[in-house]
C-alpha cells in the first residue's frame, strides 16, 4: 500500500508541480466563449510577435472572480493583469492591490476611448485601468410578439392585458435586482450613491420602487426571475421583451426574431431610464513582476484595431470610437448599445456601495411581492447597509 | 411483521409508499437526464419527465469543449477530478485505518482526547476554515496545486473515517488478535493481515465516504485553484450555471457523467454500506 | 555519577535545546531584516536630504531628483505630467515606453502630495528604499539601487552554544544529586544570552524561564516520565501520528486561526484586535429587532428549526423505508434500495441546482404539478415558510437514504427467533416494535442522529444554492450567515469568525449532550 500511496504522490506532484512561466505576463479574466476566443485571438498574435515576452491567458468562472482576485493578489499568487469592470475599484484601491497608471498615459493614448468609459476607471484622482469594453441595459424586443417597441412606460404597462392573455409576460427582468432596477431608479431621478454616501430611502427611490411592484402587480414583469430565467422565458416566447445586456446575445437560440433597442422614458418623470454604465477595463496588479511589459500588453490589447477585432469577434461593444468601421460599425446590434449609452448613469465605484447590494435586493424582493411598502423597506435597507458598513466602508 | 403472508392491506400500503418514495427519489433524476438529452440551453418549463427531441448535443458540446491550450477541456477536468478523488481516498484510508487502530486496540494516555477532537474539529464550518487554509496553503506553496487540495480534502475526511472504522474495528472479536499474539505476529503484522481483510466492508464505507468528499466539493476548489486547467469536476459544472448566463443541457449533461461513477460505487459497495456504517455502534 | 545519568541529561537538553534554537534562530532573522531595513531606509533619506542640497548622494541611488509638480492633461484630470531634475538635466516623467525606474519617482512625488517627507521601503519586496524631502522647488526624491546586504547566520555562535549547552548539562549530571538538574537549566539558559542580544530582554527572561523549568522538571523525573511513557507506547503512537501530524498541521492550526480571528477586525487588509466586540455585536443583536434576519437570535432560531426539522424527516422517513425494506415477502428488495439510495449518490451541489430549478419562479416543475393538480402556483422564495419549506424539502431527499442505510444496518441485528418468538406469544405489531425494534434502533440511529444534525447545521450547499437566503436573509442559517459576513458584507473576516467560533460551541454543546443521551457506546464496552 505504501508503493501505491508514493504512486500516486508522485502523480500528484507531476499534475500539482507544472509551474508556468515566470517570465510570462499572466492576465486573468472571466471571459467565456466568443470573448473567450477574440481575447485568445490576440493573446495568440501577441505571443507570435514577441516570443520573448509571452502573455499567458487564465480564464476563470464569473462566479468569486472578484473574490479570488481580493484574496490571491495580497499573497502574491495574483495576476500581472487582469479584466474586471470598475464596481470594485474603490475596495481594491484601498487595499492597495492595484496599480495607477496615469503614468504611462499620454493625451495620445487616452484619446483612443470614450471619456466616460476613460473616466469610469478612475478614481480618487488616479486612472486605474484601460478600458475594454462598456457594458449597460438594453431592451431586448422579440419581433414576433410586439410589432413596435414600446417608447415609454406607459406603452409599456399598456401591453400587458393583449400580451396576458395570450399567456406571455410582456417584459422579464431580474425584479429584485438592484443592477436591473437602476434603470428606473435614474429614470425617476434617484440614485443609489452620492459620492461615498449611500442614498436609499429617497422620495425618486421609493417612487421607482412602487413602479417596480406596480409592474408585477399588473403582470407586466413576472415575479421572480433571475437572469438565467429571463433567458429562457425571452427564448421560450414566455417574455416579449427582456431588459438585459451584450451577455444576453449569447443565450438567445437561433431562429427567435428578435431586435435590441433603447430602454423607454419614464411617463412619470419624462426621463428616460437609465441603467448603469459599466466600464471593463485591464488592470494591473500592484504586486505585478513586470509592470513595463504588463503595460506594454494592456496598451497594445487596446488599440483601435485590437477593439475593432473584438467587436467583430466577439460582439463587445468597445469604447473605441475609432473602432467602429467596416463589419464593427454596421452591427445593429452594437449601435443599439451604443445609443443606450447617451442615457446611462456610471456605475458607483465607492466601497461603501458593496454594501448596497444585498440590502436592496431584499428591500425590492419584498416590495414587487407586496410584504412590504416601498418606503418601509428601503428605509430598512438603508439601515441594514449602515450595519455593513459599519467597518467596511468607514474610509 | 415478519409474517409469511401478508394482510393485503399492509402490502399494499407498503408497495404504494415505496413506490411514491422510489418515485420522489428518481423524479429530479430523471429531469436531469431528460435536459441532457434534450435540445436548448434552458432548463425545461415543464413537469414531464420525458424529452419531446432527443439530442446528443450537450454530450458533444462537453466532451468536445478545448480548453485554452487546445486540450480536451471535459477530459482534462475529469482526469484532475479522479486523481484528487482517488489519492484523497487513499491517503484518508490509509491515514484513518492506523489512526483507527491505535484507537481501538491500544490504551495510551492521551486516547480520550485525541478521540475527541477527533470528533470536535469536524464542528467549525468548513466554509470558515477557508480563510486561514488559504494561508497556509499559500506558506507551504500548495496553492494552485491539485497536492494542495488532495491534503486538504484527506484531512478533512478523516475524523468521520476514523471513528466509523474505530467503531468497525471495536466489533471485530477480540480472541483473534490474541491468538495472533500468542502466535508471535507483531502489531503491524496483525494489522495488515487480520484487521486489514475482516475490516473490508468498513473500509469500503469510509472510503467511498473520502471519494464522494472530494469528487463533490467546489467551494474550496474554486478558491484554491487558479489554473482552468487544473479546475475539478464540480468547479466546472458550477460555472456553467451561473447567475447571468446558464446552460441547463451543459450542466445536466456533465452531472449526469459526474454523478455515474459515485452511483457505479454505490452500486458496487451497497452490500457493504449497510454494515460498514454501523457494525461498532449496534454490536455494543 | 552514571551514564545513565548522562543520557537523561543529554537527551532531555537535546530535545528542548532544539526547540529553543529553532526560536532563537527565527528571532536572529527577524532582528536582521529589521537591521538591513533601517539601513535602506536611512541610506535613501540621506541621498534625499543630499540631493535636496544640491549635493551628489553618497550612496548608489538607482535614481534620485527633485520633481517638479503636476500638470493635469486638459481633457482628464486625472492624467497628470511631472518633470524631474536631476544631475544630468530635466527630464520629463512618464509616456508610454517610460523606464521603469521613473515610475517609482513619479509615484513617490504623489503620494509625497498627499502625506508630506516619508521614507520607507518600496513595496515591490525588491528590499530598495525610497525617501522624499521637501524643497521648495517641489519634493527631493532618491530611491537605493539595491537592497543592503544582510547579516549571514551566525553559525559558528550557534555551535558554540550548543557545546556550551551539551558541557555544562554533561557536568551537571557528572556531578549528580542535585547538579543535573542544575546542570540541565544552566545549559539550556546560556540560549538565553542570543534571545536578549536579538530579542530584547522580555525574551531573554522567556528562555531563561524555560530553562529552569526544564532544570527542575529535569530534577524531579518529569521528563523521565514522559519519556517512559512515550517509549511504552510508542506502536500506539506510531500508528496514530501520520494522522495526528495531518490533523495538527491541516486542521488544527487552521481551527486554531479561525477561533483566533474573531477577537479581530478586518478592513481592507488590516487586522485590528478589537477583543470581544465581535461577539458582543452578535450577542447583544447589534440594535435590530428579534425578527430581523441581522439578528444573530433569529438566525439561530431558522437554525433550530431547520435542524430539528430535517434530522426529523430523515430518520421518520429513512426508518420507515427501511422497515418496509426488512418485509419478508417483499420482493425486489435490493432493486428497491439501490433506487432508494440514488438520491445520496448524486452530488449534493448538483441535487441543490436541481432543486432550485424545479422550484424556480412561475414555471418550474414543482409549481407545473401544482397547476396540473389544480392547485394555485406558488411563488417559493418570496415568503419565509415556502423558501424554509423548499430548503427542508431539498435537504430531505438528498439526507433520507443516509438514515434508511443505518436503520437498515441496525434492524439486520435483530435475531429472527426473537421476532418469531414474539408473534408466536401473540404480540401486537406494536408492542413488537416497541420491545424488539426500538431497542435495536436506537444504539445505531443514536450515533447517527448526532452526526446527521451536525452535518445538517453546517449543510452550505443547500442553503447557499436553494434558497441563496431568500426572502432577505430571512432563510440563512448560521454558517451561510457566517460566509456573508465574510464574502458578501464588506470582507468583515472577523465577524464570520466569531460566528465559526460560536457555531462551534454550540455543536460541541449538543455533542455533550448526544452523547449524554445516547450514553456512550465508549464505556460500555470491554
Amino acid at each position: 500500500m505504501s508503493r501505491a500511496v508514493a504512486g500516486v504522490a508522485a502523480l500528484v506532484a507531476l499534475v500539482g508541480g507544472c509551474r508556468r512561466d515566470d517570465a510570462a505576463v499572466t492576465l486573468w479574466h472571466a471571459y467565456t466563449k466568443d470573448e473567450r476566443a477574440a481575447l485568445e485571438a490576440q493573446a495568440e498574435a501577441w505571443n507570435q510577435d514577441h516570443p520573448e515576452q509571452r502573455v499567458e491567458l487564465v480564464a476563470m468562472p464569473y462566479d468569486g472572480f472578484g473574490d479570488k482576485l481580493t484574496s490571491a493578489i495580497p499573497n502574491g499568487n495574483g495576476p500581472d493583469l487582469f479584466i474586471y469592470s470598475q464596481d470594485r475599484l474603490g475596495d481594491w484601491t484601498a487595499a492597495g492591490l492595484l496599480e495607477p497608471i496615469e503614468f504611462w498615459i499620454d493625451d495620445a493614448t487616452a484619446g483612443r476611448f470614450t471619456a466616460e468609459a476613460l473616466a469610469g476607471l478612475a478614481y480618487h484622482g488616479s486612472l486605474w485601468g484601460l478600458p475594454v469594453a462598456v457594458k449597460s441595459l438594453a431592451l431586448f424586443v422579440r419581433t414576433d410578439l410586439v410589432s413596435t417597441p414600446p417608447t415609454t412606460t406607459d406603452a409599456l404597462v399598456a401591453m400587458a392585458p393583449t400580451l396576458r392573455a395570450r399567456g406571455v409576460y410582456p417584459l422579464a427582468y431580474p425584479v429584485d435586482d438592484l443592477y436591473a432596477h437602476a434603470p428606473w431608479l435614474h429614470g425617476f431621478g434617484g440614485a443609489a450613491m452620492d459620492g461615498d454616501t449611500p442614498t436609499i430611502a429617497t422620495a425618486p427611490a421609493v417612487a421607482a420602487a412602487a413602479f417596480a411592484r406596480e409592474l408585477v402587480a399588473r403582470e407586466v414583469v413576472p415575479r421572480d426571475v433571475d437572469g438565467a430565467l429571463t433567458a429562457t422565458l425571452f427564448a421560450e416566447g414566455k417574455a416579449a421583451m427582456a431588459m438585459s445586456g451584450p451577455w444576453f446575445v449569447a443565450d438567445i437560440p437561433a431562429g427567435v426574431p428578435y431586435v435590441i433597442t433603447t430602454l423607454p422614458v419614464v411617463s412619470a418623470t419624462g426621463r428616460p431610464a437609465a441603467p448603469y454604465l459599466g466600464a471593463e477595463g485591464i488592470l494591473m496588479s500592484a504586486r505585478a513582476g513586470d509592470k513595463d511589459a504588463a503595460i506594454a500588453v494592456a496598451l497594445a490589447f487596446t488599440t483601435d484595431a485590437a477593439a475593432r477585432r473584438r467587436a467583430e469577434r466577439a460582439h463587445q461593444v468597445v469604447p473605441n470610437p475609432g473602432a467602429y468601421v467596416g463589419d464593427a460599425g454596421r452591427d445593429a446590434n452594437l449601435a443599439a448599445f451604443r445609443r443606450q449609452l447617451d442615457d446611462t448613469v456610471a456605475m458607483p465605484v465607492s466601497p461603501a456601495m458593496r454594501a448596497v447590494w444585498t440590502p436592496y435586493k431584499n428591500a425590492l424582493g419584498q416590495i414587487v411581492t407586496g410584504a412590504a411598502t416601498p418606503a418601509a423597506a428601503l428605509e430598512r435597507a438603508a439601515r441594514d447597509i449602515a450595519t455593513y458598513a459599519r467597518t467596511a466602508g468607514g474610509s | 411483521m415478519s409474517a409469511r403472508r401478508p394482510r393485503l392491506a399492509v402490502a399494499l400500503g407498503v408497495h404504494v409508499g415505496l413506490a411514491a418514495a422510489t418515485l420522489a427519489a428518481l423524479y429530479p433524476v430523471m429531469l436531469v437526464v431528460k435536459k441532457a438529452f434534450e435540445p436548448g440551453r434552458q432548463f425545461a418549463l415543464s413537469a414531464s419527465p420525458v424529452p419531446h427531441h432527443l439530442t446528443l448535443d450537450h454530450f458533444r458540446d462537453l466532451l468536445g469543449a478545448r480548453g485554452s491550450h487546445g486540450e480536451l477541456a471535459f477530459l482534462h477536468h475529469t482526469l484532475a477530478s479522479l486523481i484528487v478523488a482517488i489519492a484523497t481516498t487513499v491517503i484518508g484510508i490509509a491515514l484513518s485505518c492506523t489512526a483507527a487502530y491505535a484507537l481501538s486496540r491500544f490504551r495510551f494516555p492521551g486516547r480520550k482526547a485525541a478521540l475527541t477532537s477527533f470528533l470536535v474539529v469536524q464542528m467549525f464550518p468548513a466554509s470558515l476554515l477557508m480563510i486561514p487554509l488559504y494561508v497556509l496553503l499559500h506558506a507551504l506553496g500548495l496553492l494552485n496545486s491539485l497536492t494542495g487540495l488532495i491534503l486538504v480534502y484527506s484531512t478533512t475526511a478523516i475524523p468521520f473515517c476514523v471513528w466509523t472504522l474505530k467503531g468497525y474495528f471495536d466489533s471485530l472479536p477480540r480472541e483473534l488478535f490474541e491468538a495472533a499474539r500468542v502466535d508471535g505476529a507483531g502489531p503491524l503484522r496483525i494489522f495488515w493481515t487480520i484487521v486489514l481483510p475482516l475490516a473490508r466492508p468498513g473500509i469500503a464505507v469510509t472510503g467511498l465516504f473520502s471519494f464522494m468528499t472530494a469528487w463533490n466539493e467546489y467551494i474550496l476548489a474554486s478558491t484554491f485553484l487558479t489554473d482552468e486547467g487544473k479546475y475539478t469536476l464540480p468547479v466546472m459544472l458550477k460555472s456553467s450555471v451561473g447567475q447571468f448566463s446558464a446552460d441547463w443541457g451543459l450542466f445536466a449533461a456533465g452531472a449526469l457523467i459526474t454523478s455515474l461513477p459515485v452511483m457505479a460505487l454505490f452500486y458496487v459497495l451497497q452490500k457493504y454500506l449497510v454494515g460498514g456504517l454501523t457494525a461498532g455502534a449496534v454490536k455494543g | 555519577m552514571s551514564r545513565v545519568d548522562l543520557r537523561r541529561a543529554l537527551r532531555d537538553v537535546a530535545v528542548i535545546g532544539a526547540l529553543l534554537s529553532v526560536g532563537v534562530l527565527a528571532v536572529f532573522v527577524r532582528a536582521r531584516n529589521l537591521d538591513a531595513t533601517a539601513a535602506s531606509v536611512r541610506h535613501a533619506r540621506a541621498a534625499a536630504i543630499a540631493v535636496a542640497a544640491g549635493d551628489a548622494p553618497v550612496v548608489a541611488t538607482a535614481a534620485a531628483g527633485v520633481v517638479g509638480p503636476p500638470r493635469q492633461s486638459p481633457r482628464h484630470d486625472f492624467l497628470r505630467r511631472r518633470t524631474v531634475m536631476t544631475a544630468t538635466g530635466p527630464r520629463p516623467l512618464g509616456g508610454p515606453t517610460a523606464p521603469a525606474v521613473d515610475k517609482l519617482l513619479y509615484d513617490a512625488a504623489g503620494r509625497f502630495d498627499r502625506d508630506g517627507a516619508f521614507a520607507g521601503l518600496l513595496s515591490d519586496g525588491t528590499g530598495r528604499a525610497v525617501a522624499a524631502v521637501a524643497t521648495p522647488r517641489g519634493p527631493a526624491i532618491a530611491i537605493t539601487a539595491a537592497a543592503e546586504p544582510r547579516a549571514p547566520l551566525p553559525w559558528l555562535a550557534v555551535l558554540g552554544l550548543i557545546g556550551v549547552t551539551l558541557v555544562v548539562a554533561g557536568a551537571g549530571a557528572s556531578l549528580g544529586g542535585r547538579a543535573r538538574g542544575v546542570g540541565v537549566g544552566l545549559g539550556l539558559a546560556a540560549w538565553a544570552l542570543p534571545a536578549t542580544a536579538w530579542g530584547g530582554w522580555p525574551l531573554g527572561l522567556a528562555v531563561a524561564a524555560v530553562a529552569a523549568a526544564a532544570g527542575w522538571a529535569h530534577a524531579v523525573g518529569a521528563t523521565d516520565r514522559v519519556g517512559a511513557s512515550v517509549r511504552a507506547h510508542r506502536v500506539a503512537l506510531s500508528f496514530l501520528g501520520p494522522a495526528g501530524v495531518a490533523m495538527i498541521v491541516l486542521v488544527v492550526v487552521p481551527f486554531a486561526v479561525g477561533l483566533a480571528l474573531g477577537f479581530y477586525d478586518h478592513h481592507h487588509g488590516t487586522w485590528t484586535f478589537v477583543g470581544l466586540d465581535n461577539f458582543r455585536r452578535i450577542l447583544s443583536g447589534d440594535g435590530h429587532g428579534l425578527s430581523d434576519p441581522l439578528n444573530f437570535w433569529f438566525i439561530l432560531g431558522v437554525t433550530l428549526a431547520w435542524t430539528f426539522v430535517n434530522v426529523v424527516l430523515h430518520v421518520g422517513i429513512g426508518t420507515l423505508l427501511a422497515l418496509a425494506l426488512r418485509q419478508r415477502w417483499l420482493k425486489a428488495k435490493g432493486l428497491w434500495r439501490v433506487l432508494l439510495i440514488v438520491p445520496w449518490a448524486v452530488p449534493n451541489y448538483i441535487t441543490a441546482l436541481i432543486w432550485k430549478g424545479m422550484f424556480a419562479g412561475e414555471y418550474g416543475a414543482v409549481n407545473s404539478i401544482l397547476a396540473g393538480l389544480g392547485l394555485d402556483r406558488v411563488s417559493w422564495f418570496s415568503s419565509w415558510a415556502t423558501a424554509f419549506s423548499a430548503n427542508v424539502t431539498t435537504n430531505t431527499w438528498l439526507g433520507f437514504p443516509f438514515m434508511m442505510v443505518v436503520a437498515l444496518g441496525a434492524l439486520e441485528s435483530i435475531p429472527r427467533e426473537l421476532e418469531e418468538a414474539a408473534e408466536v406469544d401473540g404480540a401486537t405489531a406494536w408492542q413488537r416494535f416497541r420491545e424488539i425494534t426500538l431497542p435495536h434502533l436506537r444504539p445505531a440511529l443514536g450515533p447517527a442522529i448526532v452526526l446527521g444534525s451536525i452535518w445538517t447545521f453546517n449543510m452550505f450547499n443547500v442553503i447557499e444554492l436553494v434558497s441563496g437566503g431568500k426572502p432577505g436573509g430571512s432563510t440563512d442559517i448560521l454558517v451561510t450567515d457566517a460566509y456573508r459576513w465574510a464574502f458578501e458584507r464588506g470582507e468583515q473576516y472577523g465577524m464570520a469568525a466569531a460566528l465559526g467560533t460560536l457555531i462551534f460551541l454550540l455543536l460541541l454543546g449538543w455533542t455533550l449532550i448526544g452523547r449524554a443521551l445516547t450514553r456512550g457506546d465508549e464505556e460500555a464496552r470491554p
